[in-house]
Formats: C-alpha cells, sequence, structure tokens
C-alpha cells in the first residue's frame, strides 16, 4: 500500500517531523449572509491539531461544531482568517485542487453514512481510490472491508445492510486512501449504544494502525474522553482547547 | 484531449454505468419524449424521401422523355418539330379538355368533362401503356370502319356507364371504346393531380375527328424527346435555346417530372417536420424536467462523490453520460418507429397522391432525427446536470441536501446555447424552404421565451400578492414562487403543449372549413372554355333563354409566360418563393379597354378609354411584390410564340377566393387582338338550373368545355382532405408529446410536493384540503398559461395557413376555447386523480429518515 501518491507520508508520527501541526486555523471568521440578515457563524476559531493526535471535539447545538469541521474539509470558505491542513494553505487552491486534497489528505464519516445507494458496498469503497486513479482499487477495497468486518457483504448494496453495517462500509470507505486526517461528525449518532461502540472502536483501531489524526465531533462525553484530547466550542469559538500534548 | 482528460471520461463512464445498472425507473418520460420526437422527424423524413425516391427513381416515365416541352395553343413548327426529333427520338401529345357523351344517349343524356390526350405512334417514350385488354396500338386506336379508337378510364366507365365496344362522342368525333385504361405511365407529368376529369386517349391522327383543335383552343402540345446516353440535357436543351429563342415553351428536365406533387410533398413534408420538431421542443422541455426530478434525488450521492474527491467537472461528466446513454436508447427506438412508419403510411398515402412510396431506410433521413435528438438531450439535458454538479458537498453535515437552483458555470451555458444553436441551424439548414424553417425557428424561440418571461411574471405577481386571508389560497399562491417551484417548467411544457394543440386545431379546423363550405359566396356555377369569338354571340343568347342563369361573363384569353421581368430573363430573376407560381407555367392573359370590376387597382392609374399608345400592362400587386418590380418597369410575355414587352401601368389587389375570372396581366387594347384566341366564360346560375345549362351549352357547341366549379373544387378538396389526414396524424403526435411532457412535469412536482403534503396531513390538514390547495394551484397556472397559449397557438396557425399553405386563416374561437379548456381540464384531472392517490398513502414511510 506503499505506492499510494501521496506527499506527505514524511508527516506520519513516526517520522521526524510528527510534532509538527496537520491542521492550523488561526482567527477563522465566518459571516454568512441569511434572509434574517448577517449571521456570525465562525468568531476567530484558532485551533493546532498535531499529526496523530486524536481531537475530541464537543460544544452545544449551533456552537459551530460542523462548519468548523467544513472549513477544515475545504468545503466552505472562512471569510477570514487562514486554514493550513497537511500543508496546504486551502485558501490559495482552487476547487478543482480541493478536490484533489480533499482525495488524497481527507476522509469523512457522517452520522446520515451517505453511501452511494447505487453501488454495492465493495464499489463505495472503491469510489474514492478510483477518484485517485488506483489500479487494484477494487482488491484494496475488499481488503478494507474485511478489515471492518464485512468481507461477506462486498455486493450488498446499502439498502441491503443495517445502520451498523452502513457506517462500517463508511468507515472503510474514509479511510481506503489512507488519508491523514479523518474528520467524523457525530458517527454514531443514528446508531444504538452497542453498534455505536463497536462502529467507534473500529473508528480508533483504523486510526491507530495508520497513524491517522481524527478529529471527532460528539455530544457524548464519555466518548469525547477516549480522545487525547477534547475541544470545546461555544458561539464559533474555541473555549477549552483541552491539555495539549507538550 | 489530455490522458488526464480521458482517464477521467473512462472514470465518468464507469461511475455512469453503475448508475444506470439500477434501472431507468425516473426516466420514463425523458424516453418517450425522444422517442416521440425522434420518430415523428425520421418518419416524415423517411416518407418524404420515400415520395421523392419514387419520383426520382420513376422519373422519365413520369416526364415521359428525357425532356419535355410544351406549348400551349399552338403545336410546334414544322422546323421545330424537326429540330426536336434530330438527336433522339420524338414523341409528341396534345392534351386538352373536352366533353365527352355516350352516343347510345340522346341530346338529354350524361356528359362528363375529360381530359383528352391524343397521342402519336412513339408514345410512350419510357414505360408501357397499359389497357384492359391488352391491344396492339393500330388495335386500340386505329380505324375499323369508320370508327377511331379510344381508351378510356375506369372512372368514365362508371360515370357514364359505357363499356368497351360503346361508342362514344368526344367533341364532334365518334369514337369506339376499344380498352380501359390500367396504366399511364406519365400521368402525373401532365394536369397532375389536379385533374378535372378523366383521362380518354386517342391517337393524334385522330385529334382532327374531335374538330376541338381550334384556333386559340386551350390545348397543351407536348414533345418528349428520349436523348441517347452520349448527349447531356443540359447541352440539348442550351442548343434548343439558341435554335429557337422566341418559341416561348416550356422545357421541362427529368427533375422536374412532377412538380406539382414534389411541391405538395415539400410542403407538407415541411409542416410535418416543424411539428414532429415541436415536438421535440416540447421533449425537450420534458427531457430537462426528467433530469432535473433525476437528479433531486441524487443530490446526497452527487454532494457525497464531491466530498470523497470528486470535481464537478467529473460530476457532471458522470451525469451527462448517464442522459446521453439514455438519449441514445430513445433515439434509436425513435429511428426504429420512424424506419417503420413509411410501411404503414403507403396505405394512407395511396389514397389521395398517385404516387407510390419507396419504402426503405434513408440514412440521410435517420441521420438527421438522430442529430435532432442528440441535440436536444444534450441542450436540454446539460443544463440540470451542470447545475446539480453545483451543490454545495458541505450540505451533507447539515444533513440536508437541496437540489440547487442557481445558473450553471458559464462554460456549460455556453455549450447549452451552442447547442440550441445547433438545432436552430439543423432545422434551417436540412428545411427545403430556408426563409419558412427561420421563421419556425425564431416563432418557437419566442413562444419560448414567452412562456419562460410570463412564468417569471406569475411567480413575481404570486410573491407581491402578500398575506391572503384564505389559508389555501395562500398556501396555492406560496406555491407558485417558492424556491424550486415547478412553476417555470409546468408554464413552459403546458404553454408549449398547448400552443401546438391550438395550432394544429385551428389549421385543421381551417382545412375542414375549406372542403365544408360548399361553394364561396358568389361563386360562379362553370366556366366554359375554348369558346370561339364566332360562338360568343349564340353562346349569350341560349343562355338568355334558360331560367336561372344569373350572369354571364366573357373575355378573350390567351395564355402566355412571362419570360422575362424588368429587362431580367425569368429563370434568373429574383423571385420571392410565394411568386414563383406566376412565372413556372402559363398564365392566362388578356385585354381590357376598361378596368375590372373585381379586382380594385390599388396603385396607378387605369388606361383612359381608347388608349392606343404604347402596350401598357396591369399587374396582379402580390405578383408585382414578389417579383420587386413596380409601374414603370417592363415585362415580357410570349404568346403563342411572340415576345410582347409591355410597361406596368398599374397594380390591382386580386381576390383569388372569389372564382371569378381573374388575371395576373391584363393588358392595353390593340396588341393581342390579331392572335387566334378563345373566350372564356363564366356562368352565375341557381344551381336546380346546372344540368340544364351543361346540357344546352354542350350540345350547341361540341368544342366548348363545361367546367363545373362544384366538381373542380371537389378534386382540390380531396387534397386538401389528404393533406388534413397528414395534420390530423401530426396533432397526435404533438399530443402524445406535450400530454408526456405535462404529465412528466406534474409527476417530477408532484414528488416535490408529496413531503409538502404529508407534513400537511401530519398537521391536521385533510386530504380535501391539499387537494384545494393542488387545485387552486394548478388552475391559476393553467388559466393564465392556456390563455396565452391561445394566442401563440393562433398566431402559429395563421403563419402556417397564411405562409406555407396558402390558405385563408379563420380564427375559430370555440376550437380555441375548446382545445385549451378541455385540455386544462383534462390536465388537472390527471394531476388530481395523481395526488388524491399517492395522498392515500401511508404517512409514516415519508417521514422515516432516508
Ligand atoms: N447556510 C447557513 N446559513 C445561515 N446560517 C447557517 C448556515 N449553516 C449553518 N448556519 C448556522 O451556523 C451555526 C452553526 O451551525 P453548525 O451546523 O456548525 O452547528 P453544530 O455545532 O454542528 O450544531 P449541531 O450540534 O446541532 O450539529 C448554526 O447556528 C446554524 O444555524
Ligand atoms: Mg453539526
Amino acid at each position: 500500500m506503499m505506492d499510494l501518491p501521496d506527499p506527505q507520508q514524511s508527516q506520519r508520527p513516526d517520522g521526524a517531523t510528527a510534532a509538527k501541526p496537520i491542521v492550523e486555523l488561526s482567527d477563522v471568521h465566518l459571516h454568512l449572509a441569511s434572509a434574517g440578515g448577517k449571521v456570525n457563524i465562525l468568531r476567530g476559531l484558532d485551533l493546532s491539531v498535531n499529526a496523530g493526535e486524536t481531537i475530541g471535539v464537543v460544544g452545544p447545538s449551533g456552537s459551530g461544531k460542523s462548519t468548523m469541521m467544513m472549513v477544515i474539509a475545504g468545503l466552505e470558505r472562512p471569510t477570514s482568517g487562514t486554514v493550513r491542513v497537511a500543508g496546504s494553505e486551502l485558501a490559495t487552491l482552487n476547487e478543482d485542487a480541493l478536490a484533489l486534497f480533499r482525495r488524497r489528505s481527507v476522509g469523512i464519516v457522517f452520522q446520515a453514512f451517505h453511501l452511494v445507494p447505487t453501488m454495492s458496498a465493495v464499489e463505495n469503497v472503491a469510489v474514492p481510490l478510483e477518484f485517485a486513479r488506483i489500479d487494484d482499487a477494487f482488491e484494496r477495497a475488499r481488503a478494507s472491508l474485511e478489515t471492518v468486518g464485512l468481507g461477506d457483504r462486498l455486493t450488498h448494496y446499502p439498502s441491503q445492510l443495517s445502520g451498523g453495517e452502513q457506517q462500517r462500509v463508511a468507515i472503510a470507505r474514509a479511510f481506503a486512501t489512507e488519508p491523514n486526517l479523518l474528520l467524523a461528525d457525530e458517527p454514531t449518532g443514528n446508531l444504538d449504544g452497542d453498534t455505536g461502540t463497536q462502529v467507534i472502536d473500529i473508528l480508533f483501531e483504523r486510526a491507530a494502525r495508520f497513524g491517522t489524526t481524527l478529529l471527532l465531533i460528539t455530544h457524548d462525553r464519555g466518548l469525547a474522553q477516549r480522545c487525547s484530547r477534547v475541544v470545546q466550542l461555544r458561539d464559533g469559538r474555541i473555549v477549552d482547547h483541552g491539555n495539549t500534548p507538550p | 484531449m489530455s490522458s488526464e482528460d480521458a482517464a477521467s471520461w473512462t472514470l465518468a463512464w464507469r461511475l455512469a454505468r453503475r448508475e444506470l445498472r439500477s434501472g431507468v425507473r425516473g426516466f420514463r418520460v425523458f424516453l418517450a419524449c425522444l422517442t416521440v420526437g425522434v420518430a415523428a422527424i425520421a418518419a416524415v423524413g423517411s416518407t418524404s424521401s420515400g415520395l421523392t425516391a419514387s419520383l426520382g427513381n420513376d422519373a422519365r416515365e413520369i416526364l415521359g422523355g428525357d425532356v419535355a416541352v410544351r406549348l400551349v395553343q399552338r403545336p410546334a413548327q414544322q422546323s421545330e418539330q424537326r429540330h426536336l426529333g434530330t438527336t433522339g427520338r420524338l414523341s409528341g401529345s396534345a392534351e386538352m379538355r373536352a366533353m365527352v357523351q355516350s352516343d347510345a344517349v340522346g341530346p338529354n343524356g350524361a356528359r362528363s368533362l375529360v381530359e383528352l390526350k391524343a397521342v402519336d405512334d412513339a408514345y410512350p417514350l419510357y414505360g408501357a401503356l397499359e389497357t384492359e385488354p391488352r391491344l396492339s396500338r393500330q388495335d386500340l386506336f386505329g380505324r375499323r370502319g369508320e370508327l377511331s379508337g379510344v381508351a378510356v378510364a375506369p372512372q368514365l366507365v362508371d360515370r357514364l356507364g359505357v363499356s368497351v365496344g360503346d361508342i362514344l362522342r368526344v367533341g364532334d368525333g365518334r369514337f369506339e371504346i376499344r380498352a380501359i385504361l390500367a396504366h399511364e405511365p406519365d400521368r402525373l407529368a401532365g394536369s397532375g393531380i389536379f385533374s378535372l376529369g378523366p383521362r380518354v386517349m386517342i391517337a393524334k391522327s385522330a385529334l382532327a375527328e374531335t374538330g376541338l383543335e381550334q384556333p386559340g383552343s386551350l390545348i397543351y402540345y407536348t414533345y418528349r424527346v428520349a436523348l441517347p446516353d452520349s448527349v447531356d440535357p443540359e447541352d440539348w436543351i442550351a442548343d434548343l435555346n439558341t435554335e429557337f429563342p422566341d418559341a416561348g415553351w416550356r422545357i421541362r428536365r427529368l427533375d422536374e417530372a412532377a412538380p406539382q406533387i414534389r411541391r405538395l410533398v415539400q410542403r407538407v413534408g415541411l409542416f410535418l417536420t416543424f411539428v414532429g420538431l415541436t415536438a421535440l421542443l416540447v421533449g425537450g422541455v420534458g427531457v430537462a424536467n426528467a433530469v432535473s426530478a433525476y437528479l433531486d434525488g441524487k443530490t446526497a450521492v452527487i454532494a457525497t462523490l464531491k466530498c470523497l474527491g470528486a470535481p464537478a467537472r467529473l460530476i457532471v461528466r458522470i451525469y451527462l453520460l448517464q442522459i446521453l446513454t439514455l438519449a441514445g436508447v430513445g433515439i434509436i427506438a425513435g429511428l426504429v418507429l420512424g424506419v417503420l412508419t413509411p410501411f404503414a403510411a403507403s396505405g394512407v398515402i395511396a389514397a389521395f397522391l398517385p404516387v407510390p412510396v419507396s419504402t426503405g431506410i434513408y440514412p440521410g433521413a435517420l441521420l438527421i432525427a438522430a442529430l435532432f435528438g442528440s441535440l436536444t438531450a444534450l441542450s436540454f439535458g446539460l443544463w440540470p446536470v451542470a447545475r446539480a454538479a453545483q451543490i454545495p458537498a458541505g450540505s451533507l453535515f447539515r444533513n440536508l441536501v437541496a437540489p440547487v437552483r442557481a445558473r450553471p458555470p458559464a462554460v456549460y451555458v455556453a455549450i447549452t446555447a451552442v447547442g440550441l444553436v445547433a438545432l436552430a441551424a439543423l432545422a434551417v439548414v436540412t428545411a427545403d424552404d430556408t426563409g419558412l424553417a427561420l421563421w419556425f425557428v425564431g416563432g418557437a424561440a419566442a413562444a419560448m421565451a414567452t412562456f419562460r418571461i410570463v412564468a417569471a411574471l406569475i411567480a413575481i405577481a404570486a410573491r407581491r400578492v402578500g398575506n391572503l386571508r384564505q389559508p389555501a389560497v395562500r398556501l396555492a399562491v406560496a406555491a407558485l414562487h417558492r424556491p424550486g417551484t415547478p412553476t417555470p417548467s409546468v408554464v413552459l411544457a403546458l404553454g408549449l403543449g398547448l400552443s401546438v394543440l391550438v395550432t394544429i386545431a385551428q389549421v385543421d379546423g381551417n382545412l375542414s372549413r375549406q372542403i365544408r363550405e360548399e361553394l364561396p359566396t358568389g361563386a360562379p356555377a362553370f366556366f366554359f372554355i375554348d369558346l370561339q369569338p364566332n360562338q360568343i354571340a349564340p353562346f349569350e343568347a341560349l343562355l338568355a333563354d334558360i331560367d336561372g342563369v344569373e350572369k354571364t361573363v366573357q373575355v378573350p384569353m390567351l395564355r402566355g409566360r412571362i419570360t422575362s421581368i424588368a429587362g431580367v430573363a425569368a429563370e434568373t430573376a429574383t423571385i420571392d418563393p410565394n411568386s414563383r407560381w406566376a412565372i413556372r407555367g402559363d398564365r392566362g392573359v388578356t385585354w381590357s379597354e376598361a378596368a375590372p370590376e373585381n379586382s380594385p387597382v390599388v396603385e396607378g392609374e387605369w388606361w383612359q378609354a381608347h388608349y392606343d399608345g404604347p402596350q401598357l400592362v396591369s399587374l396582379d400587386a402580390d405578383v408585382a411584390a414578389g417579383f420587386g418590380v413596380g409601374i414603370g418597369d417592363t415585362l415580357t410575355v410570349n404568346v403563342l410564340g411572340r415576345e410582347f414587352t409591355a410597361t406596368i401601368a398599374n397594380l390591382r389587389h386580386i381576390d383569388w377566393q372569389t372564382l371569378s375570372i381573374n388575371f395576373v396581366m391584363i393588358f392595353s387594347p390593340g396588341f393581342l387582338e390579331a392572335a387566334p384566341r378563345s373566350h372564356i366564360a363564366i356562368v352565375h346560375a341557381d344551381p336546380a338550373a346546372e344540368a340544364e345549362i351543361e346540357r344546352g351549352v354542350t350540345n350547341a357547341f361540341r368544342n366548348v368545355s363545361a367546367v363545373r366549379v362544384r366538381d373542380a373544387l371537389e378534386t382540390v378538396n380531396g387534397i386538401v382532405t389528404g393533406i388534413g389526414t397528414a395534420v390530423r396524424l401530426a396533432a397526435l403526435v404533438a399530443l402524445v408529446a406535450g400530454t408526456l411532457v405535462l404529465a412528466g412535469a406534474i409527476a417530477a412536482s408532484h414528488r416535490r410536493r408529496v413531503y409538502d403534503s404529508v407534513v400537511l396531513k401530519v398537521l391536521g390538514a385533510t386530504r380535501r384540503n391539499v387537494m384545494t390547495i393542488f387545485v387552486l394551484e394548478y388552475g391559476l397556472l393553467g388559466l393564465v398559461t392556456a390563455s396565452l397559449a391561445a394566442i401563440v397557438g393562433s398566431i402559429a396557425a395563421w403563419a402556417v395557413l397564411r405562409f406555407l399553405m396558402n390558405i385563408d386563416w379563420v380564427l375559430m374561437p370555440q376550437t380555441v376555447a375548446l382545445t385549451v379548456i378541455g385540455a386544462t381540464v383534462i390536465i388537472l384531472a390527471i394531476g388530481v386523480v395523481g395526488t388524491w392517490h399517492t395522498l392515500g398513502q401511508k404517512t409514516a414511510p415519508l417521514l422515516r429518515n432516508d
């Protein structure tokens, strides 16, 4: 798997640059003009995440957690402030370059899974690999599904899978390209307790194996505590950076 | 294309296939729209190609030679005949109208106007004359005892109750019926489809026995020449023209074998192509709706793919490929239908056109239809695809992926524009008549723009209305302008669909009006042709004695061909297509001292009484406009081999619909009098007196032919009925396309609103409440759109009738009202039934997540 076209290989925690931040947000503001007037969603957000960290993001509903993730994934452009992710200054990238950036560096897991309903499990996992022009996309996808315990469900369609299974496919898909950064927005929000725990175990296990930096939004304090650091948002600002490791 | 780009197309295709695999449920309307449109165009193209091919393949037979030279009122002179016969084989014939009667009946017996043709021994040069029984030429026409032979068409047998062996009076002569005509190879070349009576054929050498060959009689002498392969007909014609520059004959080549039919086929074909194109255009709206609806269901997938790193470009490709693949299926289905149609249509066509349809595959026609289909799919499908590719990936974080309603990026707008322009260009380039095609394209664009603007106005008005007390009305009005409202597509689809229906209903109505209307008021009962000058006085005296004769008008008539216009040879002059008829064949000309009563002078002055200056001519104002000439310009006319050049003195307005005697050209007195001439008379009479008039005149003047206006109109009506059938078939196509699109638009908006209505239901609305909102919303839309469609459709009908069919247009308010109200009610009914059905469904499944 080492032939992945990944310029950020050297930033793995086992490398010399392990302590270098993989996510750096400084003074990020986001205003949106809506019908009711201007809304300030992010108001001077600062965040620094080192490679290999696992961060739990908590905060009241509407505090801007999802929006922050979108900014980090390059899906939303901030009104002001700088966003550096995996060595790229996102403001300098155009739409296509952002797509390329996501393909190479970011994996995302959503609360609602968002599998493509017309594709089987293995096809869903293969899609990002296909986008990256990887020849053995399907073999890798199969292998990836086996590691999340779905080796016997390869050709099933999302509608034929349970919620927990769907989320495992989504995790396999997010890890398929071995991204440096994995963003998960309430990945267990639609799952019952046991299934949720099972999915989270897999998530952490995968992150640890690939040395992936993990940003996990959750309402579940206990879940957040499993992360190496817990960050708290309120009104579009980080009010608690958690105990930043040295 | 870079390799990166190619790889991206391959990838897009792979993903497209993956999605197509799960079926084409949402694409039924899409497929049907394209199939119907393409099938219509392919069918019309194949059928008219088939007809044209028949005319082309059999051109030699139809024309009767490689070149045909026609003279009117005079046979070719010795020197001319000699020249015509030098290079190839020559066959001469004479054609005229005549009266025939069975010799067995007395002066009160039935008689018939016939198309008489006298042929020489060389006839026919190509093809074979078939009769029942088969006889040698000598047995067929030759003298047996004291009588020559005649062959008659089966219709005459029916009409007069004669049979083989009977004696037939043709003019003054008596002929023995030897056989019934089964096939006359050059039937279409002569009077073509507008024949006034059954064919009767005799030998040219026996023509004198009829006594019909009088000076100035309206006889067409045709000389057909079969040229050896080594001779180029064009060279031959050029040579003929140098040798006899002033002969005044009309020379026809193989490609002009059956010009009337060819023109008719072209005209009707053009009209049907326009209907097909409109169906395709309406279908295009359906395509856009179907694609939008399909992509609305794909928003989450698109956002997901973008999150996984797919650039917008790749998304566009994935969905464009899906749509083009499905379009391919629809187009192929359309082409298959189009190929099969001529086989089915040949029976229908045979009923009113005496031309076989050469059935087969016409790649040209199919290619054009396929191109139209592809361009439509691209132009109307790309827009929603490009728009859908704009869906922000980040919306996945909010679990609320709404369809995007923004304008797609400039590059796709440009491609769409290019596609539409290409569509228009193709319509213009492939049409036989560029001018009409341009009008059609302009009209279609204007209609679409109008409906689009009206849709915007409706939305604006709905927003302006403000707070309404009645909650159902408020919700209905709100639905008209909320984001993602189906108002624009419904107005466009309903508007275009209804416009086509209104157009066709009115075209059809006007055609049937023409057929139904017995006789135009004030129309004469008879035309009598070939009256000799010395027969005028006894003719008038005879009519004066018959009760019921209201009015008799007779004028001298010569036939002349316009040979040059303002000094330019007529063949090379620039002439508006609508006025070409005036130079195509020979026209009746006359002279007069006084201005005619029924065609007022609209420009210039009529010549003074007793005028004897240089030759002047009074011209039809429309023809003058078409020729681009005015008062003071000259016109040269060849009459009986002599050229007359006259200065245009004034222009008259002629109403051809009145069926009175009208001449495009009336000359000043003093020039044409010397030429041999006959007179034409019209007789207005009480219908009850018609039989007596016909009998009296034709008994007294054996050389005079009586044309019953009623019968003549019937012949024309037969053809109009045929066209009407074609129009009604077209209506069917338009109806299918329109209904499909509307059903599609309503279904699409349905899906969008089912969720709304379910929520309303959860909030306590009854089915009736939801229904009222729906009926109000669509009723409002329907009312505005239908009224506009009535106007647009009426304008289109006027244009089609006026410019394409040369028929007067009369507004038919009931037809229009019935069409729009009927269609709107049907649409509402479909919508109501559909909505009621969806409302009956369980609420829960729709509210459950995903
Ligand atoms: N397109 C938008 N226009 C206007 N306001 C928006 C838009 N998107 C988000 N917001 C607002 O931004 C704020 C932050 O939203 P965000 O989804 O980031 O919150 P969150 O912390 O993820 O909340 P939750 O825990 O409920 O998911 C909210 O107040 C929301 O109303
Ligand atoms: Mg959120």
